[in-house]
């Protein structure tokens, strides 16, 4: 059944109360529910009240849970901390859901601002953070830049000294560019053959791209392996860092391995690459990196999406650094002429050393004992090979002057024994040892023995002789006389016996040789040659000879001089000599010395030669004691400042008196050379002032004692001063040339003049001047005199020096003052103590002490009147005179 | 250019390396698994409308699975497995290789090859432990790298799995 229900109006208004829900609209569905529920209820719309309580009741059945739930929800929205909490337990994966880029692009500005935040709170902390990320890179890095260095530094030193380093130096100063520079370009000679970008996470190659005529094996497998290599080092050494193998190097083969976030790039470089390679390859890498990242990150083994990577990896496969080969090949001209020349110069010298080895084969070819068999020259090296006799010349000797060089020669020598006549005679010398008076000689190739040997050497020759005639030489030792040493000791026996017959004073009576003893005996005089001595020389062995000699005196007129010389003994005034078979004594002896001569020449007259002593004059030692005496006489008559008064020779003594000066000589040693005996002489000499010059002279020289600067000497019998000296000297030699003329002495001063001292005089002025002051009653100088005290006695010792110089003595007088005050005798002692106190000061400051006189004057040699202060002070002093000798 | 990273475990002579020696391209040789201890072979399987080239990363096989490198698991996308039938302790070794493979890589699709089947008296695997495998979804072969039984099959197999 249906019915038609009246449609509730719906309000214009919306409901005032305090909910905002529509409570008329309520009403009418409320009523239109009731209308569908029962048709017949006409309840009016109008009835219905709008603060009904069941309403309320009805809408929270309906919506009660949605009301709580909402203001549940507003009360966690209006709440900021509530909020924060439900929001942070839903960020991390509501980040995760997001779209990544946009929510990149969302939080890119706040992370910014954090980052910059935090580096300007604390950088330590972000450093902290990129620590782990930047060390290794930044240690690669230092890494290949040390390499570069070290691979730089490598070339230009393998370079710097080759004919490429100077061209490539040349090159370098005309492009500006460093050397170093210049020889890495040259001399990194590489071509990148292929590039391989694999992907990290699998192994899987991404792509790989092969430079022209470049080969490999399937890439797929070659990425794959590299990876699983990669792993195998990690692994086996343990290597956690995220480091990978950079470099593996098989001869000229390199694979360079740089490694990106997502991709390998491995590149297979044949030859030497630069260090800056590296870079060029990292750069490439990057871009990739940059451009494809997210297709790199995603890779699966589908390389579709990354088609544009190879155009990338074709930029590496091109790099390559090729030696130039243009131009003029003026370089490879060089090098030809170089060589040419060179060759030429090697086949000039081998040539030459051919040559030298030639005439050095030819050389030994011609030399007796050395046979050559074979000889050739190979590689510059010579080798020789043949027989040599060890007798003949050293093959290594000849070499010398030859200019082969010995290290260069190979010899190959067998010893052998030649057969030639010479080395026959060698090998004969040394075997046989013939005796001095056996010859070997080579004539006409046959060797001939001469001379005398004992029989058995001549056995032995002949054996040797029977040898040889095998084949070698002919030895013939027929003119070999048989000497047996008996009859050569025979032989020389003779030769002495016959000397000793020729000697005079020697007569042999009988003399024979038994049983190899030699006997003699005969006469000699013992003033003949000894038999004994003469047998030095004869070869004769003196144990073996018996000789009996009985002595005789032999009367040649030799002998019997040398008899009468050793009996007569003659003066040295006579002479003896032989004179036609007589001897003849000349000169002159005492005549005992001639009856012994007579006595001997009347023994002679019985069979000997004559001896004649008539030339003999007879002298006896009075007569010459004698003439000796006159003749020391004379002597001491001739002598100056000696007066001879009187002299006799009496009973062989001699007397003699005089007078003698002191300064003249003494006659005692006069006596000495007149062969007097001075025991026989009796001399009174009285002393005298002898008034000769030259004894003036010495006597004047010893108490006047000149200076220096005067010389004394005798002109024509006058004594003649010249020179200068003080004026005191002068006087003093004045009154001496006065006394001296009461004499009849004449003494010239006036060429004498006074010396001059004007520097000196100078000088002793300022000394005088000097003044030594004391305090009243002290006895010592006050310190302030110190200064003065130095000044005096610098001036002093100057004084002195120079007067020393001028040959004159300086001596100064210290005289020391008081004042008036007081006792006389304690002011005289004052003044002397004052004077001693100055010397000992002096003294102290190097003055010698025998230059300064001390007196002590008392009050009685004032400088000014003692009638003030003033001159009580200054007359308390010390003052200084000088006085020269 | 299709290419994808597979990685073949099993425990010590199960004869994985003779059972790719047929079938695959290679260039190194059986040295490298005992110096570098793995060793790159390439099978290009042609599936419908491409080809996908399967970079096998054959891995030394070693009882001691202590020491098997994991690392060169990273970046697979698909495993397999191999089994000695002869032997069935190489199953469990085969299984807990997985297991680790899938702990440190997360899952990825596998195929399972009881290799050795030309050895029918001395199989120690029972059909049944097979069966109760295949009801886990596994894909299954038995192989023999002497007949090249069933290789093709599971290489096709395992590269339809990973280009889906």
């Amino acid at each position: 059944m249906t019915s038609t229900v009246d449609p509730i109006s719906l309000p214009q208004r919306a409901a005032s109360n305090d909910t905002e829900i529509d409570r008329a609209a309520l009403a009418r569905l409320l009523v239109e529910i009731a209308r569908n529920v029962d048709p017949d209820h006409h309840a009016r719309f109008d009835g219905v009240p709008t603060a009904d309580r069941r309403m309320e009741t009805l809408r929270q059945l309906l919506v009660g849970r949605e009301i709580s739930e909402l203001s549940r929800v507003t009360h966690l929205l209006g709440e900021p901390e509530q909020l924060a909490t439900a929001v942070g337990g839903v960020l991390p994966s509501a980040a995760a859901r997001a779209s990544h880029a946009q929510l990149g692009e969302a939080l890119a500005p706040a992370v910014e601002r954090a980052v910059q935040r935090s580096i300007q709170k604390s950088p330590r902390t972000l450093t902290d953070i990129l620590y782990p990320v930047f060390l290794p890179a930044i240690r690669k890095s230092i890494g290949e830049k040390i390499d570069q260095t070290f691979q730089s530094l490598n070339e230009t030193l393998r370079h710097i000294f080759t004919w490429h380093g100077l061209k490539w130096r040349f090159e370098s100063w005309r492009t500006g560019a460093s050397f170093s520079e210049v020889v890495l370009k040259h001399s990194l000679v590489y071509r990148v053959e292929h590039v391989f970008l694999i992907s990290r996470n699998s192994g899987l190659l991404i792509a790989h791209v092969t430079a022209d005529n470049a080969t490999s094996e399937d890439p797929q497998l070659i990425s794959s392996m590299l990876s699983a290599i990669q792993d195998f080092v990690k692994d086996s050494f343990n290597e956690k860092e995220q480091s990978s193998l950079d470099t593996i190097r098989f001869g000229d083969l390199r694979l360079w391995s740089e490694v990106g976030q997502f991709a390998t790039l491995v590149s297979v470089i044949r030859g030497n690459p630069p260090e800056e390679l590296h870079e060029i390859v990292r750069d490439v890498l990057l871009r990739i990196h940059e451009e494809s990242s997210e297709a790199l990150g995603e890779f699966d083994g589908d390389g579709s999406q990354l088609a544009g990577v190879e155009a990338q990896l074709q930029t590496c496969v091109e790099l390559k650094q090729e030696e130039s080969n243009q131009g003029f090949p003026w370089l490879v001209v060089a090098v030809a002429v170089l060589f040419l020349s060179l060759a030429g110069g090697w086949f000039f010298l081998s040539w030459q050393s051919g040559q030298r080895w030639q005439a050095y084969v030819s050389r030994l070819g011609t030399q007796p004992g050395i046979i050559v068999s074979e000889q050739k020259i190979r590689y510059g090296q010579f080798y020789i090979a043949g027989l040599r006799d060890p007798l003949a010349a050293d093959p290594q000797s000849l070499l010398s002057g030859t200019q082969v060089d010995p290290a260069r020669v190979h010899s190959q020598w067998q010893f052998y024994q030649s057969l030639e006549p010479e080395f026959v005679l060698k090998r004969l010398t040394a075997s046989l040892a013939p005796p001095d008076s056996v010859r070997l000689s080579i004539v006409n190739d046959r060797i001939v023995a001469e001379g005398e040997a004992p029989a058995t050497w001549i056995k032995r020759a002949q054996a040797a002789a029977q040898q040889l005639s095998a084949g070698g030489p002919v030895f013939d030792i027929s003119r070999v006389r048989d000497v047996s040493p008996e009859e050569r000791e025979a032989e020389r026996w003779q030769a002495y016996v016959s000397r000793l017959g020729a000697q005079p004073g020697i007569i042999v009576a009988e003399q024979k040789i038994r049983d190899g003893q030699f006997y003699i005996a005969g006469l000699r005089d013992p003033l003949g040659a000894d038999p004994q001595s003469l047998l030095s020389g004869t070869q004769i062995d003196p144990a073996r000879v018996h000789s009996q000699w009985q002595f005789y005196q032999s009367l040649e007129p030799a002998f019997v001089l040398k008899r009468l010389m050793a009996s007569l003994y003659p003066p040295d005034t006579v002479r003896l000599s032989i004179v036609n078979d007589r001897i003849v004594a000349e000169g002159e002896a005492p005549d005992t010395w001639i009856d012994r001569a007579r006595a001997a020449a009347r023994q002679l007259s019985a069979g000997g030669p004559e001896f004649d002593i008539s030339k003999v004059r007879d002298v006896s030692p009075e007569a010459r004691a004698a003439e000796h005496w006159q003749y020391y006489v004379s002597r001491l008559e001739a002598q100056s400042g000696i007066i001879v008064a009187q002299q006799t020779a009496r009973g062989g003594h001699f007397y003699i008196s005089g007078l003698r000066d002191p300064l003249a000589a003494d006659p005692q040693a006069l006596l000495s050379g007149t062969e007097v005996d001075p025991a026989r002489v009796h001399a009174q000499w009285q002393f005298y002032q002898s008034l000769e010059p030259e004894f003036v002279l010495k006597r004047l020289t010893a108490s006047l004692t000149p200076p220096k600067s005067v010389l004394l000497s005798i002109v024509q019998g006058r004594i003649v001063v010249v020179g200068e000296a003080p004026v005191g000297w002068i006087n003093r030699a004045r009154a001496a040339a006065e006394q001296l003329s009461a004499d009849g002495v004449v003494l010239d001063v006036s060429q004498l003049r006074e010396l001059n001292l004007a520097e000196l005089n100078h000088l002793r002025e300022a000394i005088q001047a000097t003044d030594i002051f004391f305090y009243s009653g002290k006895a010592v100088p006050g310190p302030e005199q110190t200064p003065v005290l130095d000044r005096l006695a610098d001036q002093l010792k100057e004084f002195a020096q120079s007067a020393r110089k001028s040959g004159v003595t300086a001596r100064f007088m210290l005289t020391g003052h008081s004042d008036g005050t007081g006792r006389e005798t304690a002011n005289v002692s004052i003044s002397a103590a004052r004077a001693e106190a100055v010397r000992a000061l002096l003294n102290r400051r190097g003055v010698a002490p025998e230059l300064l006189l001390v007196r002590g004057a008392g009050t009685f040699e004032p400088v000014v009147p003692e009638n003030s202060q003033t001159g009580s002070s200054t007359n308390r002093r010390v003052s200084v005179t000088v006085n020269l000798d | 250019m299709l290419q994808k990273k597979i990685c073949m475990l099993g425990g010590f002579s199960v004869g994985k390396t003779s059972l790719v020696r047929r079938f695959v391209q290679s260039i190194f040789s059986e040295t490298y698994l005992t110096t570098v201890g793995v060793k790159i072979d390439k099978k290009s399987v042609a599936l419908p409308g491409k080809t996908v080239d399967l970079i096998l990363w054959d891995l030394a096989g070693e009882d001691d699975i202590g020491s098997f490198r994991v690392s060169h698991v990273r970046g697979a996308t698909g495993l397999v497995l191999v089994v000695d039938g002869t032997r069935a302790a190489t199953l469990a070794a085969a299984l807990t290789l997985r297991e680790r493979v899938e702990a440190e890589f997360g899952a990825m699709p596998f195929v399972l090859l009881f290799n050795k089947s030309d050895l029918a008296d001395r199989w120690e695997i029972s059909d049944s432990e097979i069966d109760n495998l295949r009801q886990l979804g596994w894909q299954i072969y038995l192989t023999s790298a002497l007949s090249g039984e069933h290789v093709d099959d599971a290489f096709r197999q395992l590269a339809s799995m990973v280009t889906k």
